[in-house]
Parts: C-alpha cells; structure tokens; sequence
C-alpha cells in the first residue's frame, strides 16, 4: 500500500510552485517578446523566411519561432511562443514532438560531455532524430 | 504598452492551465518517491535495459534521468564513472539514452497541455533512445568496459 502524509502533500506542492514560477520567468516574457514581435512585423519577415523550409516539416513559417527558441533557450520559452502564436493543433503536435527530442542544447549539450558522451556526437544524433520524426509526422498527420 | 500585456496575459493565462496540473503531478511524484516506486520501476525495466549492455548501476541513472530529468541522470552517471562502477562504454550508452529520452514526465505534461497527443510525445521519444543506445553498445568501438585509460580519461 501506498504511505501519503502531510508532509509529501507539502513537499510535493513547494515543488509544484517552484516549477510553476521558473516556467513563468521564461513563458510570460517570451509570450510578451512574440506578442511584440507580432505588432512590430517582425514575426512576419521571420515566417516568410523560413516558411519554404518549414513546409519540409508540415509547418507554416511561424512556427520556426517555437523551434529557435525551443533549440537553443528551452521548453519553456517554446511554449511560450505557442501559447502566443495561433498554431493548428497538427503543427502544436509537430513542434513539440521534434523539441521533445531537441532542446535546451547550450545547457544540455555540456551536461552530455561531462557526463561522458562528446558535444558534437550527441548534437547531431539529437538534431537528426529532431529533423526525421518532424518529416515523418509531416507526412503522416492529416 | 496594449501589445505587452496582451502577451502578458497570454502567457499568464497558458502559465495557469501548466499549474493546475504540474502542481498535483509533483504532490503524485512525491509519494511516489518517497514509497520506493522509483526502485520498483528500476527492477521492472532490467531486462530491456539488459539488451543495450545496461547493468543496474547504469540503468538506474536512466530511470532517474527519464523521471527527473538529464542533469540528475548525469550527476549520477559521472559519480558512477568516477568510482568504477560503470565503464566508459556503458556511460556512453547511458548518456546516448538520456540526451535523447528525460524529464519525460515534465516535458510531456507541458506539452500536453498545449494540445499534442501523449502517445506522440513518449512513444518515439523512447523508442528512438532505445534504438540509438542500441546502435552505440553493438557499434562503438575503442571503448572497452575494461579499458582503465579510458575510464581515467571520462574521470
């Protein structure tokens, strides 16, 4: 049987809001910084960029966005964008199962090499899996 | 100044349907740490992690990575090196995994939240870090588990 007191109740949700305010650091500026970038035009120029590159991934320009910032600061800030960005539920899916695979890569890709596994070796096996499964659910989504 | 805080109230307003469910998620993880589930899951995933060269000492760092996330997998995987109890190679397969695959609970919720199905975000995540760690313990070489300058070398 599983044991449940008070105090794991207490520890488990100092845990929880501790979580929920390092997400809020990043998510609410970076939706704030894409709200800016929209009303600037700026997210605009970006989207008719990289739209002929995304289409190789079944997204629309925009959601390069969510893959920038998710590769190189983190989730959190690519949830943020998508919160701020109008994405159909097909491209949410996309993004985020490629980001599952890639992320965080200044912080992560370091982690990787002290923990015994080189950078260069551990990025592209990363980009690549990132890269194929977003081809594949291109493909294969309706 | 109305653009910044539509995005403010966009993110605050996304921020709030992550704390309705991180919140009890992490009272749930809680207890199930604390009444050893965390082994539970280590002993039931032996024999899968037996077929990508993992003994128990590399695949507890798996379990902890894929549960907490890769900087406490790799905390663990580097104390592991450094007292012999894993060798290079083993580390190797073990870091392949966990770059891939980790934080699966957390980076799953999030997204989840934000409308992507579970399935889609846990199925290849996994399978592809099997796959991979797969691929380095048949095929890297120069990394013998009983090589001890290599092992300094990790160190």
């Amino acid at each position: 049987m599983l044991e449940v007191n008070r105090e794991m109740v207490w520890k488990g949700t100092k845990t929880g809001l501790h979580t929920t305010w390092e997400l809020g650091k990043v998510v609410v500026p970076t939706a704030m910084l894409v709200a800016v970038f929209r009303a600037s035009g700026l997210l605009d120029s970006i989207t008719a960029l990289f739209a002929p590159y995304m289409g190789y991934l079944g997204l629309s320009g925009e959601a390069a966005i969510v893959l920038f910032s998710g590769y190189f600061v983190n989730l959190y800030a690519a949830a943020g964008s998508i919160m701020a960005l109008n994405l159909t539920i097909k491209e949410i899916t996309i993004c985020s199962v490629m980001l599952g695979f890639c992320h965080s890569l200044l912080v992560e890709l370091p982690i990787s090499q002290k923990a015994g596994s080189p950078l260069g070796y551990i990025f592209i096996i990363r980009l690549a899996c990132s890269l194929a499964v977003g081809w594949l659910l291109g493909v294969v989504l309706p | 100044m109305n653009i910044l805080w539509e995005g403010f109230v966009q993110g605050l307003r996304g921020l709030w349907t992550v704390a309705l469910i991180v919140i009890p998620l992490m009272i749930v993880l809680e207890i199930g740490e604390r009444n050893g589930l965390l082994q539970k899951l280590n002993r039931l995933m032996a024999r899968p992690f037996k077929v990508i060269g993992l003994g128990e000492e590399g695949a507890f760092p798996v379990v902890v990575a894929v549960v907490f996330g890769i900087t406490y997998g790799s905390g663990l995987i580097i104390n592991h090196v450094r007292t012999g109890k894993v060798g290079p190679k083993e580390a190797r397969v073990v870091g392949t995994f966990i770059a891939i695959a980790h934080a699966l609970i957390e980076d799953t919720i999030l997204f989840w939240v934000l409308g992507a199905p579970i399935l889609l975000l846990v199925v290849p995540r996994v399978l592809l870090a099997y796959i991979m760690s797969y691929i380095v313990y048949r095929f890297s070489s120069g990394l013998n588990s009983s090589d001890r300058d290599n092992l300094q070398a990790v160190d």
